[in-house]
Formats: C-alpha cells, sequence, structure tokens
C-alpha cells in the first residue's frame, strides 16, 4: 500500500519535470505566443506545487497572475512587435 | 544553432541534478513541508487568534494575512508602493490620451458594438464576469478568515474586465464607464484608505490621549488603544479587513487601468504621442 506522503512527492516530483519541460520549450520556442502559452503551462505546474507544500496563499494569487494577467500583459506586448523572434541565419 | 538549444538544456539539467543532490543530502530538509510545528509557527498560530491574550494577539485565524499586514504590515504597504510606481509609469507613458474621445469621435456606434470575438463567446463570457467578481470579491473580504486577501483578491477581479476586454473589445468597457479616469478614482482610493487605516489607531491615541502606533492593530501593552476586532459580533480582525478591502481596490483599480492603457490601438496611440512628427 502507497502512502499518501509518497504520492505526494511523486506526484510533486512529475508537476515539477512537466515544469522544467515547458520553461525549456519556452526559451527555445521562436514562436513568442505559443512561449507565452508554454510559460502558463509552467505557471499551472508551479501552482500545484505551491498548494501541494501547503501555501494556499500563493496558489490563489498565483493563478490569476500567472495564468491570466501576464501572458495578457505579455501577448498585448507581442502585438505591439512582431511575433516571430528574428532568426540569426 | 546548435549552441542555442544544448545551453538551456545543460543549464536547466544542472538545476535538476543541483536541487535532486540537495533534497537527497537533506540540505532543504527531509520533509516537504514539515510534518510538525516549528518553534517560531507555534508561536505565530499560538498569537494569531487568542482572545485571552489580545495585547498579544492579532485577532485572525489566518496566520499569513496576520503575518503580512499586522506582524510586518510596513513590508507589505512598500510592495504596494512598488505595484502603484509601476501603474504610475505606465500612466506617464501613455499621458495624452483618453479612449472617451476616441470613442466619441468613433462616428460609426455600430461598428463599435460589432467589435470582438463570436456572439457564442460572447454570451457565454456575460454570465461568468459577475461571478469572477463575486469570487474574487469573497478572496479578499475572508482574507482575514480563509486563505486570501486584497491582492489575491483584487488580481482575479482583474481577470473579469480583462475577458470583457478581449472578447468585447475596450469599447464596450469604456462606454459602459470603465475607463481610466474611474480605475485611477478606484486605484487612488485604495491607497488611500490603506494610508488612512494604516493611522487609524495613532489618531484615536492622539484623540484619546494616549499612546500609539502607526500600523497598530489591537491594543498593546504601553498603548490600550486599537481597531475593534468584533463589529456586531462578527469577527473582521481589525485593520486587517480594512487593509484587505483597500488593497482589493487599489490591485483591481490598478491592473485594470494597465490593460485598458495596453489595449489602446497602436494608431490612436502613435497618433497622440507622436504629435506632430508622425503621419
Amino acid at each position: 500500500m502507497i502512502e499518501l506522503s509518497t504520492l505526494t512527492y511523486l506526484f510533486m516530483a512529475v508537476t515539477g519535470v512537466i515544469s522544467m519541460i515547458a520553461t525549456y520549450l519556452a526559451v527555445l520556442e521562436k514562436d513568442l505566443v505559443k512561449a507565452v502559452v508554454y510559460s502558463a503551462l509552467q505557471s499551472t505546474a508551479y501552482t500545484l506545487l505551491f498548494y501541494l507544500l501547503m501555501a494556499p496563499d500563493i496558489s490563489l494569487v498565483y493563478i490569476p497572475v500567472a495564468v491570466g494577467l501576464y501572458p495578457a500583459v505579455i501577448l498585448f506586448l507581442i502585438k505591439k512587435t512582431e511575433r516571430m523572434e528574428g532568426d540569426e541565419k | 544553432m546548435r549552441i542555442r538549444k544544448i545551453l538551456p538544456l545543460l543549464s536547466l539539467s544542472i538545476l535538476i541534478l543541483t536541487l535532486s543532490l540537495a533534497f537527497t543530502s537533506g540540505a532543504l530538509g527531509y520533509y516537504f513541508p514539515l510534518p510538525g510545528v516549528r518553534m517560531l509557527a507555534s508561536w505565530y498560530l499560538y498569537t494569531t487568534l487568542n482572545p485571552q491574550f489580545p495585547e498579544f494577539s492579532a485577532m485572525s485565524p489566518e496566520a499569513v494575512t496576520a503575518i503580512v499586514w499586522d506582524y510586518r504590515g510596513l513590508d507589505t504597504l512598500f510592495e504596494t508602493a512598488v505595484f502603484f510606481l509601476a501603474i504610475v509609469g505606465a500612466l506617464a507613458l501613455m499621458r495624452g490620451i483618453s479612449l472617451k474621445s476616441v470613442v466619441e469621435n468613433n462616428t460609426a456606434t455600430v461598428e463599435v458594438e460589432g467589435n470582438g470575438l463570436s456572439p457564442i463567446v460572447k454570451t457565454a463570457s456575460r454570465p461568468l464576469t459577475p461571478l469572477i467578481i463575486a469570487v474574487s470579491a469573497s478572496i479578499a473580504l475572508h482574507g482575514h478568515l480563509t486563505p486570501g486577501g486584497g491582492f489575491q483578491g483584487g488580481s482575479a477581479a482583474a481577470v473579469a474586465p480583462l475577458l470583457l476586454l478581449v472578447i468585447f473589445s475596450v469599447y464596450f468597457l469604456v462606454k459602459r464607464g470603465i475607463s481610466e479616469k474611474p480605475m485611477l478614482v478606484l486605484r487612488t482610493v485604495g491607497l488611500l484608505g490603506i494610508y488612512v487605516t494604516a493611522f487609524l489607531a495613532v489618531i484615536a491615541g492622539l484623540v484619546l490621549g494616549v499612546n500609539a502606533y502607526v500600523f497598530q492593530n489591537q491594543p498593546k501593552f504601553d498603548a490600550p488603544v486599537g481597531v475593534p476586532a468584533y463589529v456586531f459580533n462578527t469577527l473582521l480582525s481589525g485593520t486587517l479587513f480594512l487593509f484587505n478591502l483597500f488593497e482589493y481596490l487599489a490591485v483591481a483599480g490598478g491592473f485594470t487601468l494597465v490593460f485598458i492603457l495596453l489595449s489602446i490601438p497602436e494608431e490612436i496611440a502613435r497618433s497622440v504621442l507622436g504629435g506632430e512628427e508622425y503621419e
């Protein structure tokens, strides 16, 4: 029988790996809109981590800021410049 | 380029390996979160809601809100000041642009109504927006009882005008009175409220002729005045409820203001900011 704490650690590990992969994709992505989506995915993973680490206050502020407001600001800024990152060929 | 792909991968793997090493060797503690309660935490839990010792207590069951606005309220005040300065910066960049005049000059009112996404999305978001406002208000106004608080509630509330902005276009918001000026007023009222709440005990102390401190919540040994914790038998935790309420207004107004400024079409912004040189 798996203990609850072990299950929590396992879930935290999986969430952490997902956030790492999302960060890597966000750094590499040339399409800035897709990069924002990857960044929001990473923030969602962090929200879960904060909740599992028993910080519900941080989770509550992380959901609207990191999934709603911050991607919105970045998308507005992308709209004012170019969508694709310039390639160095 | 290959190095552009390898370098982030390398740095991320180093981070993962270093963190794993730190976790396994117990540098950050073996248990997350800790199974027991530490000394400092038990002191906070003992004092946050303890009606037997009102001189020590913050009179709030929520330790995080009590720490943020009572134990280290000055710190939070300056955090709010940083947010305030960022919005002052955005306002300074977009000075001279009035969305109201843009809407009034736009003669084609039918076109204004026709902006935004499809009617399906609009219909779905109509009942959703008041729900977001209600949830955010409950997060902010119950901040002294349950996890949450002014900043959390305020940023959740700012999602509602953001949705309207994207789904219905900025002209819809401005036509319904949610433009820069009312948001500026809302934010200023919030900040003024925080400022006055910080001085409430001092004002009471001056009137009664006793000692009192800035940011004082409950009565202390050498300062017997304070903000009442119970109003009509309802636990309001003195200053904590007021700080949460005003921070809610300030943050919601501030974020909405920034989004309205950012969503002004680029041509209009350039024609005002560029002056004579813009063609």
